[in-house]
């Protein structure tokens, strides 16, 4: 069951159009990827998605109805451009956006308190948004974000700004809110976070869905019949009947790596067989191309 | 719209504007700085009073003046008598340490003139006393030299001031001098806040825009959510500073006048000026007629009216800022379209002005209609008698024109609040307008 549903959704400003016809769905629990370089639409999208601006032209649909203003309330979204109000303390900031969110006070502040000391801010509870670091501003934009517990969460580039160790917290937190329930939808260039997390994507590009569906078959589908063999021998040799060899270089231990590409209709079985035979096999995998190589590729042949 | 959170919106306003150091500080400053202007004057004028007195020297060659200038705090007299004529020079090197010098020719009921010489321009006090006695003693002289009995006391009696009674039809007091003053000054109170309040408004616009704060807030609550929101917030900060303004001056005027400074204004507007034996009376009488002028104003009228166009007007001109400060990144930017609004306020009190002496004036009619201009026009003419339909008229546009305006800024607001970057023009903001 999809929660929300994108069809064909136009949006033109003065001299250009930011999105052309681009639907998509988003089921209910999924962690899903809005994929584009800059400039493609994505923000656009999810500023729809907000209903911060309307389509011109289809529709949105959440739980199989229209969105509506009153939707908002179940939503919460990170913006790219990250903003909170420098002179507030951080408490009074989040439940400040908890209660516009629809919550009580007592509920927002209670909620607000139980994030602040799960994300460790505990000891900046009282003191002014701009007497934090940027990473701890980040993190309490990320609660304010999350505090009224929406089943849409919208999340525009939410790992930029962060350091390792704060985006693997992160990801945590997000990954858990998913078991928990909520539906993620999140824009991002970090492709090894998109591999990592997200069930299913859509690449946007020059106002179009130029890719979608889930990560597990996209990669299958871009794949090049690469593998990568590993021997304890120093040399693979070539063999054209079975595979050509793309790359090989020595290895610390005095074996080989090798990257190859199986000739058409040569199977890994009878591969797996042929080399066994004369090498030591130590290792034998199939490469599958990262999201960030799909990206590339269909990003510049789309602009070819 | 949903009250709840327009209110959270305005509470949240409200309470980053008031604690601002630049509030606080001009909050207390503001009634002290006041308090000081009025304070000043007082104080210099007993500071000067508490000089030495000056020593004034007077020739007097027709021997009729002896003693007729007695010492006063400021000045003490040297009499010297001589018939002899000589030249300003000498005089000046005998006489130069004198604080001035007064010449009284011998024939002075004559001539009429007295020359007297000082050092630099000759002060007020000491021209009005030379005036008062010489001019005192010589039309006594010349009354005793008729030689009629009780002469004297006729005169006296011949002297007969006229007072003008304006009466309005219904037989009231009117004093068009007074509310005229009251309508200006409340025309000005109009300006100023107006002003002040707009630039709150488009600071605070802006802050968000710069803070980035703005999308987080608007996929939260509707942007004419937040625009009114922001509107009534800064005009209860308003209010409040209003109303904590007023509760010091009160207080520092009573402080004041426990300690004996508050401005009096006999002292104030003339110092030493010599007091009349008829003074008292006089004052007596003025108090009455200040009593009669100030009951005449129709106060519940002006400042009812004060509170009509006073809303209606920093409604019109804040969502005229909010829709302009949304179309701004930066504060340093908003020159651009607050000059024109500026303009157009400075313009209404220059025609309010105007309007005190031609109130009723086709420039002065149609100021008070046009909604930019009616809050401050028509509130200089409304002391003239304004004929209900244009009163009517004029609130009717004003409001009609606010909530318009504020539909026009909330779509503005709308686009503007998004935009970074590049400089909207008035063309691309006409086009949100669609």
């Amino acid at each position: 069951m999809s929660l929300i549903e994108v069809k064909d959704v136009v949006k033109r400003y003065d001299r250009h159009t930011a999105l052309d016809h681009v639907s998509l769905n988003v089921g209910e629990g999924e962690v899903y990827g809005l994929l584009g370089p800059n400039g493609a639409g994505k923000t656009t999208l999810i500023r729809i998605l907000n209903q911060i601006i309307n389509q011109d032209e289809g529709e949105v649909l959440l739980d199989g109805r229209p969105l509506t203003p009153a939707d908002v309330m179940h939503m919460g979204y990170l913006p790219e451009e990250r903003g909170l109000y420098k002179k507030m303390k951080v408490i009074d900031q989040i439940e400040f956006i908890g209660r516009l969110k629809g919550m009580s006070k007592r509920d927002a502040r209670s909620a607000a308190r139980a994030w602040i000391d799960k994300l460790g801010l505990s000891e900046w509870t009282n003191k002014k948004i701009e007497a934090l670091s940027k990473g701890m501003a980040q993190k309490v934009q990320f609660i304010s974000t999350v505090v009224h517990r929406p089943k849409l969460l919208i999340f525009d580039e939410p790992f930029s700004g962060f350091d390792p160790v704060n985006v693997e917290q992160l990801k945590r937190e997000i990954l858990e809110l998913n078991s928990e329930g909520a539906t993620i939808l999140f824009s991002t260039h970090n492709m090894a976070s998109v591999e990592e997390i997200c069930k299913e994507i859509t690449l946007i590009d020059r106002s179009h869905a130029v890719l979608q569906g889930d990560v597990y078959s996209i990669r299958q589908r871009f794949k090049k019949n690469l593998f990568r063999i590993t021997i304890a021998e120093p040399v693979l040799a070539p063999n054209d009947a079975l595979y050509t060899i793309n790359s090989l270089s020595l290895n610390m231990a005095g074996g080989c790596d090798a990257v190859v590409a199986l000739a058409p209709g040569v199977t890994m079985r009878d591969t797996i067989a042929f080399l066994n035979e004369r090498y030591s096999i130590l290792g034998f995998e199939e490469i599958l191309p990262s999201m960030h190589e799909i990206f590339i590729e269909t990003v510049t042949k789309e602009h070819e | 719209m949903n009250n709840n959170r327009l209110f959270l919106v305005m509470q949240r306003e409200y309470y980053a504007i008031v604690a601002k150091k630049s509030f606080i500080i001009s909050t207390i400053l503001v009634p002290f700085l006041v308090l000081l202007i009025g304070v000043v004057p007082v104080l210099l004028a007993q500071f000067n009073s508490s000089e030495e007195a000056e020593t004034v020297t007077i020739i007097d060659s027709s021997g009729k003046f002896a003693q007729a200038f007695e010492d006063t705090e400021d000045y003490h007299f040297v009499y010297i008598s001589t018939d002899r004529v000589e030249p300003v020079e000498e005089l000046h090197e005998r006489y130069g340490d004198s604080y001035a010098l007064i010449t009284i020719p011998a024939d002075v009921a004559v001539t009429k003139k007295v020359p007297v010489y000082s050092d630099d321009a000759l002060r007020m006090s000491l021209m009005t006393q030379i005036e008062d006695v010489l001019g005192g003693r010589l039309s006594q002289e010349k009354i005793e030299s008729y030689g009629i009995p009780e002469f004297e006391q006729m005169v006296k009696d011949s002297h007969i001031e006229v007072d003008v009674d304006a009466l309005t039809w219904d037989n009231e007091v009117s004093s068009t001098m007074l509310a005229s003053v009251v309508g200006i000054v409340l025309a000005f109170i109009i300006y100023v806040f107006v002003l002040m309040f707009g630039a709150m408004i488009m600071a605070s616009v802006v802050e968000d825009k710069t803070n980035r704060i703005v999308e987080v807030i608007v996929s939260s609550c509707r942007p004419i959510e937040l625009m009114m929101g922001k509107i009534v917030g800064v005009a209860l900060v308003g209010l409040t500073q209003i109303a904590i303004w007023a509760v010091l001056l009160g207080a520092g005027m009573v402080i004041l006048s426990l300690c004996g400074l508050v401005p009096d204004t006999s002292s104030v507007v003339a110092p030493g000026m010599p007091a009349g034996v008829d003074a008292m009376p006089k004052v007596d009488s003025d108090m009455v007629k200040i009593l009669q002028m100030v009951m005449s104003v129709n106060w519940i009228q002006l400042l009812g009216m004060f509170v009509i166009y006073f809303i209606g007007g920093y409604l019109l001109y804040a969502a005229l800022f909010a829709g302009f400060g949304s179309a701004v990144d930066q504060q340093s930017d908003t020159a651009q379209f607050t000059t024109p609004v500026m303009m157009i306020i400075v313009f209404a009190l220059l025609i309010g002005e105007s309007c005190m002496e031609n109130p009723n004036g086709q420039l002065g009619v149609w100021c008070s209609i046009i909604p930019f201009t009616s809050p401050i026009v028509m509130m200089t003419r409304l002391p003239y008698d304004v004929p209900l339909w244009q009163m009517l008229t004029s609130i009717g546009v004003l409001y009609g024109c606010a909530v318009m305006f504020t539909y026009f800024a909330a779509r503005i607001y709308r686009n503007g609040i998004l935009r970074y970057g590049k400089k909207v023009s008035y063309m691309e903001m006409f086009k949100w307008l669609k």
